[in-house]
C-alpha cells in the first residue's frame, strides 16, 4: 500500500507539469492581455508595467521563469491584485472554500445516502417515488436557481438564515445546501440502482435463508457491496466542492477560491489562473488517490498494488 | 431497520457538526450591529490600496475616505483647497506653489509635509513603480522623460518641496485644470520611510498610515474592508464608529442584503429592480460623469464617408434608450456630459430620419440600396445587448440598412479594437477628474483612447489651447467648436447617453452627499435611528 501511494505521488509530478504547461500555452493563445483596459495605457507606461512582470521577454523565457518560481513554491504576483502574491490569495481563499465544500459534501453524502436507502426499503412505494422525484429535481435544477429559491424562502420571507455574507455558521447553511443538494440527488440515484442490483445477488438470498433481519442485510452486506459507484463519484465531487463554486460564492458573497476560476481568466491574471488550476489539479489527484484506497478497503478483490 | 438508518444519520451529522462547527467558532455571531456602524457594498475587491497603483473606482472609494490631498472637490465639483491652504500661480500659469496646512497629521502622529508629496509624485513617475496613471503628471517638467526612462536624474523633475510646508510644481505649459488633477488620488502624499520599510506590504492594515477622516482597521480580501474614524483628522473626527465595506459582486445579493437591513446603502441597484423602487423615498438617481458612445472606424467602407456616419448618428432617436434601459440614462448628442464645465446640450446631430435618409442617398445608398454588410461589435453584457438591438432596429427602420451585431468577451474586444477595429463599436468613458479636458482629450489624433482612426488638426489644436485657457467664456467657445467637429462635422463618434447611478439609502442615514464622480464620501455621515 505504501509503495502504491508513493508511486502515485511520483506520478503526480509529471501530471502537474503537463497541467502547468498546457495552461501556460492556453493562456498565451487567448487574445487580450492583463493590461488591455478600457482606458488604454500609453505605450511607454505599458512597457514599464510589462517589464515589471517579465512580459516583455520572449514566451519561452517567461515559461522558464514561471517553471523556476513554481519549483521554488512561488506562484508569482497577481497582475490584478497589486502587491499580493498568488500564494497569499490561495492561502486566504482556499480555507473558506474548504469549509464550505466540506459542509456541502456532508449535505451531499448524508442526504444522498438517506434518500438512496429509503428508496430501496420499499421499492416503487410512495417513499421511493417521492425520493426519486426529489433526486431528479435536484439533478435538473441548476444551483443558482436553488440558491435563489433558498434565499427567497428561508431568508427573505421567513428570515431563518442570513441571505449572504460569511460571518458565522448560520451564514454557511444556505450556500452549503445550494452546493450539496445537486450532488446528493445524484448520489441517491446511483445508490438506489446499485442497491437494487445487489439485492438480487446470491449472497443476499443466502443471508435471508440464514434468517438475518432485513436491516442487517441491507446495511451490513448490501450497502457495503453497493457503494462503489457512489464512491467513484465522490472523488471528483470532493475536488469540485472543496475548491469552491463560482456561482455559489458569487450569489452568497463568500470569499472563497471558486470565483477566481472565472475572474482570473476574464482579468487575464496569468499567475492566478495557473495557481488555481494547479491547486485544483492537486486536489483532484489527492481525491482520486483516496478513492482508490477506499476501493481496496471496500472490495478486497481490488488490489491497489 | 429505521432505527439503524436514524442512528447512522445522527452519527454522520454529529461528526460534521464537530468538525465544521469548530471551524466557525472563531467567527460566529459577529453580524450584530455595533453602535454607529455604517455598512455598504464596494461591489468588488479593491485591486490595491496603493494610490500610486490604483486605477479603479472601487479602490478610489476606499482610498478617498482614508486620504486627503492638496485639493478636493466641493459639491459643484470645483477644486477647493484641502491640505493646501493657499495656491499661488505664477510664470503665466506654469508654476504652482502650494502652501500646506501645518495641522495635518498622519495616523501615526507625524505631520504631513511637502516632502511627502514630492516623494509620492516622483514614486508615481518612477518607471520601476510601473504606475498605470503616471501620465496624469506628464504636464510637469521632465515627468514624461523620467517616466519613460529618457531621463535618469529624478531631481530634474519639476516638483520640489521648498520647505516642509511649501511644494512647488513647474509645468511644461499652463494647465488651467491643474488644481483638479491634485484632487485625484495619484497626487496624494506618501510616506517614504514606510514604503521603503514594508515594500509591497505597506498597504496592509498593520502598516498603512493615512491622513484622512478614516483609517484602515481590517482588510479581509474578497470579503470586507473595515474603516475606523481617525480621531485627529484635521477637520474633526467623523461621527461614524465604524464603516464596513463588503465585497458583494452580485447586484441582487446586495439588494437582498439592503432589504434585510444588512446594508445601509445600495449604490448599484440592478436595472430590472429600478421600476419597483423608483417611487420609494429611499430611492435616489444621480447622473454621473460617464458617457456611452458608438464609434466608427473612419478608415473602413462605408464609414470612410462622413455622410454615412452623419446619417447613422441622425437616424437614432436617443430618447428610446432610457425607455429600454430604465436606469435613468440621459440621452445626449454632445460628448461633454451634463454637470461638467463645457457641457452644451445644443451640440450634436439631433434625430432627423428624413435628413438621415437624404444623407445616405447622397453617399450613394438611396433607400439603403446596395449598402454593404456592416457589423457593430460590443463587449458581452446584457445592457450592451439591449442597446445594440435597439440601434439595429432603428437603423433598419430609419435607413433601411441591415447592421449585424457581434459581441465579444471584454479583453478579446479590447484587443480587437487595437488590432482590427470594427466598423462600429461601443465604448464608454468615466471622468477621472471633472474637467472637459478629460473627456475631449480622448479623441485627439495621438490619443491611445481614440480607436476611430480619425484625426483632425483643428480639433487637436482646440483641445491643446483650451487646456491653457484661463477665460471660461473663451474656453467654452473652444470646447463648443471642438465638440461640433467631433459630433456634427466629422462624426467619428456618436454619443448616446450619460449614465445615472441608481441608489437606495436607508432613511436613518444622514449627511451623505452624493456627487457625479461616483465617490462616496463618508466623513459627514451619521445614523439617526
Amino acid at each position: 500500500m505504501i509503495r502504491f501511494v508513493l508511486r502515485r505521488f511520483l506520478w503526480a509530478i509529471p501530471v502537474l507539469w503537463v497541467v502547468a504547461t498546457l495552461t501556460f500555452i492556453l493562456m498565451q493563445v487567448v487574445p487580450g492581455g492583463p493590461f488591455d483596459k478600457d482606458k488604454p495605457l500609453p505605450p511607454e507606461i505599458k512597457a514599464n508595467v510589462e517589464a515589471k512582470y517579465h512580459l516583455d521577454r520572449p514566451v519561452w523565457q517567461q515559461y522558464l521563469i514561471y517553471l523556476q518560481s513554481l519549483f521554488e513554491g512561488d506562484l508569482g504576483p497577481s497582475y490584478k491584485y497589486l502587491g499580493r502574491d498568488v500564494n497569499d490569495i490561495i492561502k486566504d481563499s482556499l480555507p473558506v472554500s474548504l469549509q464550505l465544500g466540506g459542509l456541502a459534501l456532508g449535505v451531499a453524502v448524508m442526504a444522498g445516502f438517506l434518500l438512496g436507502i429509503l428508496a430501496v426499503v420499499k421499492p416503487y412505494s410512495w417513499i421511493d417515488r417521492s425520493g426519486m422525484f426529489m433526486a431528479t429535481a435536484g439533478i435538473s435544477i441548476p444551483n443558482f436557481v436553488v440558491g435563489a429559491l433558498l434565499i427567497l424562502f428561508l431568508s427573505h420571507l421567513y428570515k431563518f438564515f442570513p441571505p449572504a455574507l460569511w460571518e458565522g455558521w448560520r451564514h454557511a447553511i444556505l450556500p452549503a445546501l445550494t452546493l450539496g443538494l445537486g450532488p446528493a440527488a445524484f448520489i441517491a440515484r446511483l445508490l438506489r440502482s446499485s442497491i437494487l442490483e445487489t439485492l438480487h445477488q446470491d449472497f443476499v438470498r443466502t443471508a435471508r435463508a440464514k434468517g438475518l433481519g432485513e436491516g442487517v442485510i441491507l446495511l451490513k452486506h448490501v450497502l457495503k457491496n453497493s457503494v462503489t459507484p457512489a464512491v467513484t463519484f465522490l472523488g471528483p465531487l470532493t475536488a469540485t466542492l472543496v475548491t469552491g463554486s463560482f456561482i455559489v460564492e458569487y450569489i452568497f458573497a463568500i470569499p472563497g477560491m471558486g470565483k477566481f476560476f472565472i475572474t482570473a481568466v476574464t482579468n487575464r491574471d496569468y499567475p492566478l489562473i495557473m495557481g488555481v488550476t494547479l491547486v485544483y489539479a492537486v486536489i483532484i489527484l489527492l481525491a482520486n488517490l483516496l478513492v482508490d484506497i477506499t476501493y481496496a478497503y471496500l472490495d478486497p478483490r481490488v488490489r491497489v498494488e | 431497520m429505521h432505527r439503524i438508518v436514524a442512528i447512522i444519520i445522527i452519527a454522520i451529522g454529529a461528526i460534521l457538526i464537530i468538525v465544521f462547527g469548530s471551524l466557525f467558532l472563531e467567527s460566529s455571531g459577529v453580524s450584530s450591529r455595533e453602535g454607529n456602524e455604517f455598512r455598504m457594498n464596494l461591489g468588488s475587491e479593491p485591486p490595491t490600496l496603493d494610490w500610486s497603483l490604483a486605477t479603479d473606482s472601487v479602490s478610489i472609494t476606499v482610498i478617498e475616505n482614508m486620504m486627503e490631498g492638496l485639493t478636493r472637490y466641493d459639491q459643484n465639483l470645483q477644486p477647493q483647497p484641502a491640505i493646501a491652504k493657499k495656491i499661488e500661480v505664477s510664470d503665466h500659469g506654469k508654476t504652482y506653489r502650494f502652501h500646506l496646512r501645518k495641522d495635518v497629521r498622519w495616523t501615526d502622529g507625524r505631520p504631513v509635509t511637502a516632502e511627502d508629496f514630492e516623494y509620492s509624485w516622483k514614486r508615481l513617475l518612477d518607471p520601476k513603480t510601473a504606475a498605470e496613471y503616471a501620465y496624469f503628471l506628464y504636464d510637469i517638467v521632465n515627468a514624461y522623460e523620467y517616466n519613460t526612462g529618457q531621463l535618469k536624474n529624478v531631481s530634474q523633475v519639476g516638483v520640489k518641496a521648498l520647505d516642509p510646508w511649501t511644494l512647488e510644481v513647474h509645468l511644461k505649459k499652463p494647465i488651467i485644470y491643474f488644481p483638479s488633477i491634485t484632487t485625484f488620488m495619484v497626487t496624494f502624499p506618501q510616506r517614504r520611510d514606510l514604503i521603503e520599510r514594508y515594500g509591497d506590504r505597506w498597504t496592509d492594515p498593520a502598516h498603512l498610515v493615512t491622513n484622512g477622516p478614516f483609517k484602515l482597521k481590517e482588510w479581509k480580501h474578497e470579503y470586507k474592508v473595515v474603516l475606523e474614524p481617525y480621531g485627529d483628522y484635521f477637520e474633526g473626527s467623523p461621527r461614524l464608529d465604524r464603516v464596513l465595506m463588503f465585497v458583494v459582486n452580485e447586484l441582487n445579493t446586495a439588494l437582498t442584503l439592503y432589504e434585510t437591513g444588512d446594508l445601509d446603502i445600495d449604490v448599484r441597484l440592478p436595472p430590472e429592480a429600478i421600476p419597483f423602487y423608483q417611487h420609494s423615498p429611499e430611492y435616489r438617481r444621480i447622473p454621473v460623469l460617464r458617457g456611452y458612445y458608438y464609434g466608427f472606424n473612419v478608415k473602413k467602407v462605408p464609414f470612410n464617408n462622413v455622410k454615412v456616419r452623419q446619417a447613422f448618428s441622425m437616424a437614432v432617436d436617443r430618447e428610446q434608450l432610457p425607455r429600454v434601459l430604465k436606469g435613468g440614462e440621459i440621452p445626449t448628442t454632445s460628448w461633454i456630459p451634463p454637470g461638467m464645465f463645457g457641457h452644451n446640450p445644443e451640440i450634436g446631430l439631433k434625430f432627423d430620419p428624413q435628413r438621415a435618409r437624404r444623407l445616405l442617398a447622397e453617399a450613394g445608398y438611396p433607400g439603403g440600396r446596395s449598402f454593404p454588410p456592416v457589423t457593430a461589435v460590443y463587449d458581452t453584457n446584457p445592457i450592451n445587448n439591449l442597446i445594440a438591438e435597439n440601434l439595429q432596429a432603428q437603423w433598419q427602420q430609419n435607413l433601411n440598412v441591415q447592421v449585424n451585431l457581434e459581441n465579444q468577451e471584454w479583453k478579446v474586444f479590447l484587443k480587437r479594437l487595437k488590432t482590427d477595429t470594427p466598423m462600429i463599436f461601443r465604448l464608454g468613458w468615466g471622468a477621472d477628474y471633472p474637467d472637459p479636458d478629460n473627456f475631449m482629450g480622448l479623441f485627439t489624433t495621438q490619443s491611445g483612447n481614440n480607436n476611430t482612426h480619425w484625426g483632425n488638426s483643428r480639433y487637436d489644436e482646440l483641445i491643446a489651447k483650451a487646456a491653457s485657457e484661463p477665460d471660461p467664456k473663451r474656453r467654452q467657445q473652444m470646447y463648443d467648436e471642438a465638440q461640433r467637429i467631433l459630433t456634427e462635422q466629422d462624426v467619428s463618434i456618436m454619443p448616446l447617453f450619460v449614465v445615472a447611478q441608481n441608489i437606495l439609502i436607508k432613511p436613518y442615514v444622514k449627511g451623505l452627499q452624493l456627487n457625479a464622480m461616483e465617490i462616496l464620501s463618508l466623513k459627514d455621515v451619521h445614523l439617526v435611528r
